[in-house]
């Protein structure tokens, strides 16, 4: 009878053993994607480089380089040459379509590259730190809160990279790119991901409206946050 | 039943994963604080030390960068020490 309990105390350790395993890896693997959206911040480093006509060429080739190397990557992966277990920290939903990180990348080059660095700042900085910071709010708080609390500090990043424009222009710039971002995180698709949207939404219709007042010749775009060499 | 936001979580292969999550972890802790460097030194040395106000923007980037990234990288280095304490 003792030996009976033991073994089964025995069974019931090794099962706690395993799920708390488990649970740290999960744990792992939650702080590891939301270190990897606050990294990206780096590639802003894009906008110190000289804009000398080779470097600019240089620079967008590399660009262009790593998000290739990133799809042809997950195009194997997706055909599975390579196995999806390699692969730290993935999704259920990104086992059979591109994972969030090929969105994420194709949208940073597609701001760097065709955006000009007063509209592509607020919005790479949206995806980088408003995401993970909304994530969080929704995970110990609620949706409602987050989706707040998103939008306050994507609002933050439109106030600091507008700030010398006039406070009219400034408030609906925040306003619209802000709402912007946040239903580009909050609105779930199935083939887009939401950090593609967090980025394109805002930049599009930040990009429109200057555009718009453009053709009536008013010029909104303020100076360049970070000058170039 | 799996929720689809949950991680695929492979037993017998997380070890070489691991391995590999270390592998980037001091790539995504010390390139954000780089590149904070390197914009405040840009802004002391092109904008402070000449007294133009148009380099702030690249002080106050540095300091989002920066921040944001201590914000994220202290829970996810007390998960990794967290789990290899195990």
């Amino acid at each position: 009878m003792n030996k009976l309990t033991a073994a089964k105390q025995k069974i019931v350790n090794q099962q706690v053993e395993i799920k708390n395993k488990i649970n740290s890896i999960e744990l792992e693997a939650h702080w590891f994607r939301r270190v990897f959206h606050t990294f990206a911040s780096c590639f802003l480093v894009y906008y110190l480089l000289p804009d000398d006509p080779w470097i600019t060429t240089l620079k967008i080739l590399i660009a262009v380089g790593i998000v290739v190397f990133v799809i042809i990557l997950e195009y194997l992966r997706i055909k599975e040459i390579i196995c999806n277990s390699n692969f730290f920290g993935l999704r259920r939903y990104e086992e059979k379509r591109p994972a969030s990180y090929v969105y994420f990348g194709l949208a940073l080059l597609i701001l760097l590259v065709f955006f000009p660095q007063q509209i592509a700042i607020p919005c790479i900085l949206c995806a980088c730190f408003s995401d993970p910071i909304m994530g969080e709010i929704r995970h110990r708080f609620g949706k409602k809160e987050a989706y707040i609390g998103g939008f306050l500090i994507c609002m933050f990043f439109f106030l600091i990279t507008w700030n010398t424009v006039n406070v009219s222009i400034l408030i609906l710039i925040s306003i619209l790119g802000a709402s912007a971002a946040v239903i580009g995180e909050a609105k779930k698709f199935w083939l887009i991901d939401d950090d593609f949207m967090i980025q394109i939404l805002p930049a599009v219709i930040i990009f429109s409206v200057w555009q718009i007042l453009l053709f009536g010749g008013i010029d909104i775009l303020p100076a360049e946050l970070i000058p170039p060499f | 039943m799996k929720k689809e936001t949950e991680y695929i979580k492979k037993e017998e292969n997380h070890e070489k994963l691991l391995r590999a999550e270390l592998l980037f972890a001091p790539l995504l802790i010390i390139c954000p604080v780089l590149v904070s460097v390197f914009l405040i030194n840009d802004w002391y040395i092109r904008g402070f030390s000449t007294g133009i106000s148009t380099y702030d923007g690249e002080l106050l980037l540095a300091a989002i960068i920066l921040s944001g990234n201590i914000l994220f990288d202290i829970p996810f280095i007390k998960s990794l020490k967290t789990h290899h304490k195990k």
